[in-house]
């Protein structure tokens, strides 16, 4: 088996693998981590070379460009045999693993986004700190009072918000969502985000970056290691439960909050990282036993306490196993409620080129080369251009 | 002027423009090894001196990964890869710039062609071939390619070959010695500072062969090599700057070694005088 | 010979096949790395036009390539010749302008960022001090100088180790011969120097054109967007780019060969500019 990680993930799968062997002798188990660029080139390589390994990690917006080509195995077999394994899996988790002839990955642990904030910068401004109620207006107003130039050098060092503005998945799918628009129709292979509810969304997320200047673009993060949050330059930041680990040493205090409601109510975006089987492989039965203690209870509640994601069983996000990581004593909860207004990430096939030519867009339109509108116009275009050639 | 006071005039100029450079080049080294010196909570202080001096960091890299298991792993397969690129691509160089045969020109423009290709389309082709050989999964290809000569390493030898009288080639062949002899005897101690030199590069291209080990070894920490570990650690401590540099330097280290020790012998030629 | 050439002569055998042909194969083909190959035809060339990613790419690189390549020369150069005395504590100075080589791309890359940023940024810091107008180093216009200068900045180390290994190669007698003619410093390098560097500077002004339009590290590190996109593409990427992550690798094949063609004219280039100057290629 192989995923994606870091140093702390060899160790948990080291245990995990040695409980797997324990309660399922006769299978032996041999876990390889990558990090993520290197994991996507290796696995490319050994798939095409006829080498895939039995099990391997997926990311949810990859998942239909290797499940239309072949590389996966179909699950919907062995989940007809054993249907109750579904059962306390949250629901939408699953939904991007769907295909029309069942599933060919399943969900390993869940993400969704939520507004993070520095709560010394909140009262050194004497700001009042997000609340629930808050508005994308709110937001703005906020973010605007909190962007200043403390050293008095007439250049801005302390900025308002730190949003991702060229992957939709952070901030502007939310933005979008929130205002009514919707993304992509991949179905009819139409990129949607040109829509007048979604021009709103734009002009509002424009007015911040160009007008506002309180979300500093990637040119002036990039001295800070992209995260202007962490780096404690921005009073409040978008981001997903994986940046929980990353803020947890941070020197100043910080606290989390909902995304804010727009006009068409709230909206966060959720996406998944999953587990999918090689369509070659030797080890078939073996290979599902694997994956059905990966999202078990017991791999489950291990994986919880890594602290980067909310595990996929609902009973062990209503657990102490989740809700309290002694290393992040912040509301974990409120990632878990978020479900609720939460919209699947959009994934098909073609989609990194899709994004890829969107996020070129859009660059454009935040580092002021072209107005947002005509940038809008652009990334509609290209976008289409992309899902044609991928129907 | 006398010679000798315009050689030393000449000195002092040239130390003064290499110093100054020399500061430029050097800024960011310093900097790294600064960080790698601070707390965490410094690292985006642009001070060059630790507000607080530390050596936790070098210390707790070693919790993280066993750096010195893939140190050794990258240790010996660069030792053996420099070996061979040294050897075969000498070899190779030797004839291309010493003898002369139908087509050499043309060959050897095609194996320049081989240096001009980008790698990223043929990894698939050539990791089925390495499969078929049964090699997948050894520490094999990482250095069995190094064997088999390479455009870098020939080009820049025979380049310097070239600039080696041909006459001397042409004498001892009359005197009846074999070109191995001559190849051997002759060219290989007169191109000590070339070899030196490459013996940089191919050490340190093998040493930072982040691709091949990536693809061929097998991703556990007893087998892999050092820029696989660090990009691990870079997914889990990428904002960690502290840690990483304190990574990046004991990562860098043998190559700044190996610099070190090659090149006494770029400088060798200054006291020969010229070839006798 | 034949035992001297031997590994060489296989290692190219393989090179030509497993590279050189099989990406020229590849480029006729339409091939997602996962399903079977299909014939292409010459469809993958017809449509490299039309490709506004490849186009930016290669405009981007070969702008790049046409001052980082006589720049990085001409720096190379000149720290090569200075360094070739023997000075006490010489050997240190070399290693300092060997460090920047052996630096970590990704270290590198964020303290570059530190000397580009607009706000904050060492350079501007100055440049504002002397009364000028803050620069935007890491923006759409200014970017390719930035992107050169950093590169160069990486390359000197190693154009410096090949021209000093080359210097070695001179004959001491042709200066003291020259001096005794009473030729300045000047002369000599141009008549002496020169000359005899024709080989290595052959050489240098190969790898660096490769390195040009190969380049890709330190550009990317300063470049890099959140979507794994650069806001300054060059080719290397572009390949990389479709071939493995749009899955499109009988479009990347024809963007290396073109690639490829390219810095195989410049070589030629090269060769008979080596030619005019008496030496042979």
């Amino acid at each position: 088996m192989t995923l994606f990680g870091g140093p702390v993930d060899i160790a948990v799968w080291q245990r995990l693998s040695a409980d797997f062997e324990k309660t399922h002798p006769g299978i032996k188990l041999k876990v390889e981590v990558n990090d993520w660029d290197s994991y996507w080139e290796k696995l490319r390589v050994l798939v095409a070379g006829g080498t895939a390994p039995d099990v391997f990690a997926m990311d949810a917006s990859n998942y239909p460009d290797w499940q239309a080509r072949g590389a996966l195995l179909k699950l919907q077999p062995f989940i007809d045999a054993e249907p109750d394994q579904l059962k306390g899996v949250f629901p939408i988790s699953l939904e991007a693993y769907k295909t029309p002839d069942g599933y060919y990955g399943l969900p390993r642990d869940i993400q969704t986004i939520a507004l993070f904030y520095n709560k010394d910068m909140f009262d050194d401004a004497g700001v009042a700190y997000p609340t629930d109620s808050w508005t994308w207006d709110d937001l703005r107003a906020a973010a605007k009072k909190l962007t200043r130039d403390k050293n008095g050098d007439g250049t801005i060092d302390q900025w308002g918000l730190f949003a991702e503005l060229i992957d939709m998945e952070v901030f502007w799918s939310s933005v979008l969502w929130s205002y009514g628009a919707e993304i992509v129709d991949v179905k009819n292979g139409k990129t949607l985000i040109g829509s007048p509810e979604a021009m709103k969304a734009w002009n509002f997320i424009a007015g911040m970056v160009l007008d506002d200047k309180s979300i500093p673009t990637s040119e002036q993060l990039r001295q800070f290691g992209l995260d202007g949050f962490q780096a404690g330059v921005t009073a409040m930041g978008v981001s997903g439960h994986w940046s929980v680990p990353d803020y947890v040493p941070a020197t100043f205090k910080w606290g989390v909050a909902p995304m804010p409601k727009g006009p068409a109510g709230r909206a966060t975006s959720i996406n998944s990282a999953g587990f999918t089987i090689s369509s070659t492989t030797q080890h078939p039965k073996e290979a599902w036993e694997l994956l059905k203690f990966a999202i078990g209870p017991h791999a489950q509640e291990e994986l919880a306490q890594l602290g980067f994601a909310i595990p996929i069983q609902e009973a062990i996000t209503a657990s102490p196993a989740y809700l309290v990581q002694k290393n992040a004593p912040i509301d974990h909860k409120l990632f878990v409620d978020a479900l609720a207004y939460a919209h699947l990430k959009p994934v098909f096939k073609g989609y990194e080129e899709w994004a890829s030519a969107v996020g070129d867009a859009l660059h454009r339109a935040w580092s002021g080369e072209v107005p947002i509108a005509d940038a809008i116009h652009e990334a509609v275009a290209a976008g289409d251009e992309v899902l044609a050639n991928n129907r | 002027m006398s010679r000798r006071a315009e050689e030393i005039r000449g000195n002092v100029i040239a130390v003064a423009l290499l110093l100054t450079g020399g500061i430029v080049m050097v800024a960011p080294f310093i900097w790294m090894v600064s960080t790698s010196l601070k707390l965490p909570a410094d690292q985006y202080s642009r001070s060059l001196i630790p507000p607080i001096f530390t050596f936790a960091n070098y210390r707790d890299i070693w919790t993280i990964m066993p750096f010195h298991i893939m140190l050794w792993n990258s240790f010996k397969i660069a030792m053996i890869a420099t070996f061979g690129q040294l050897l075969t691509c000498s070899m190779g160089a030797f004839i291309f710039a010493v003898t002369r045969f139908r087509g050499r020109d043309a060959l050897f423009f095609l194996l320049l062609i081989t240096l001009m290709v980008p790698q990223q389309i043929t990894t698939i082709p050539q990791f089925i071939l390495f499969k078929w050989l049964g090699l997948y999964g050894t520490q094999v290809p990482m250095y069995l390619p190094s064997f088999l000569g390479g455009a870098f390493g020939t080009f820049l030898l025979r380049q310097y070959f070239k600039t080696i009288p041909i006459e001397l080639a042409e004498a001892a062949r009359i005197d009846g010695a074999s070109l191995l002899t001559i190849y051997w005897r002759i060219y290989l101690p007169l191109a000590k500072p070339a070899l030196a030199a490459f013996a940089i590069f191919a050490f340190m291209f093998s040493w930072n062969d982040l691709f091949t080990a990536l693809i061929y070894l097998p991703s556990d920490m007893q087998t892999t090599t050092l820029p696989v570990g660090l990009a691990l650690m870079q997914q889990q401590y990428a904002g960690k700057w502290t840690l990483m540099m304190a990574a990046v330097l004991i990562s860098v280290a043998p190559i700044i070694i190996a610099f070190l020790i090659a090149q006494k012998h770029f400088i060798e030629g200054i006291s020969m005088s010229g070839f006798k | 010979m034949l035992l001297l050439l031997a590994p060489t002569l296989l290692g190219l055998t393989i090179g030509v096949f497993g590279s050189v042909l099989a990406t020229l194969a590849l480029s006729f083909f339409d091939w997602d790395m996962l399903t079977p190959i299909k014939w292409a035809g010459t469809s993958n060339y017809s449509s490299l036009p039309n490709d506004r990613m490849f186009g930016t790419a290669l405009i981007n690189t070969t702008l790049f390539s046409l001052i980082y390549v006589p720049l990085t020369l001409a720096i190379g150069f000149a720290v090569a010749c200075l360094m070739n005395r023997h000075i006490r504590g010489i050997s240190l100075l070399r290693a300092l302008f060997f460090l920047p080589v052996v630096s970590s791309p990704t270290a590198v890359g964020l303290l570059w960022s530190w000397i580009f940023a607009q706000d904050q940024g060492v350079l501007n810091s100055f440049i504002t001090v002397l009364g000028g107008n803050p620069v935007n180093w890491l923006g759409p216009k200014v970017i390719l100088y930035s992107v050169v200068i950093v590169n160069v900045w990486g390359a000197i180390g190693e154009g410096m180790i090949v021209f000093l290994a080359g210097l070695q190669a001179i004959p001491r007698e042709l200066y003291e011969a020259a001096r005794v003619d009473g030729a300045t410093t000047w002369q000599r390098l141009i008549y002496v120097t020169l000359p005899a560097m024709v080989p290595s500077l052959f050489f240098q002004g190969v790898l660096s054109t490769i390195h040009a339009f190969q380049a890709f590290d330190y550009i990317y590190m300063l470049t890099r967007l959140s979507n794994g996109n650069s806001t300054f593409p060059t080719l290397v990427f572009s390949v990389y780019r479709t071939g493995f992550r749009f899955f499109r690798m009988g479009d990347a094949a024809a963007q290396a060969v073109v690639l490829t063609i390219i810095i195989a004219l410049f070589t030629l280039f090269y060769m008979r500019i080596q030619k005019k100057f008496g030496a042979e290629a």
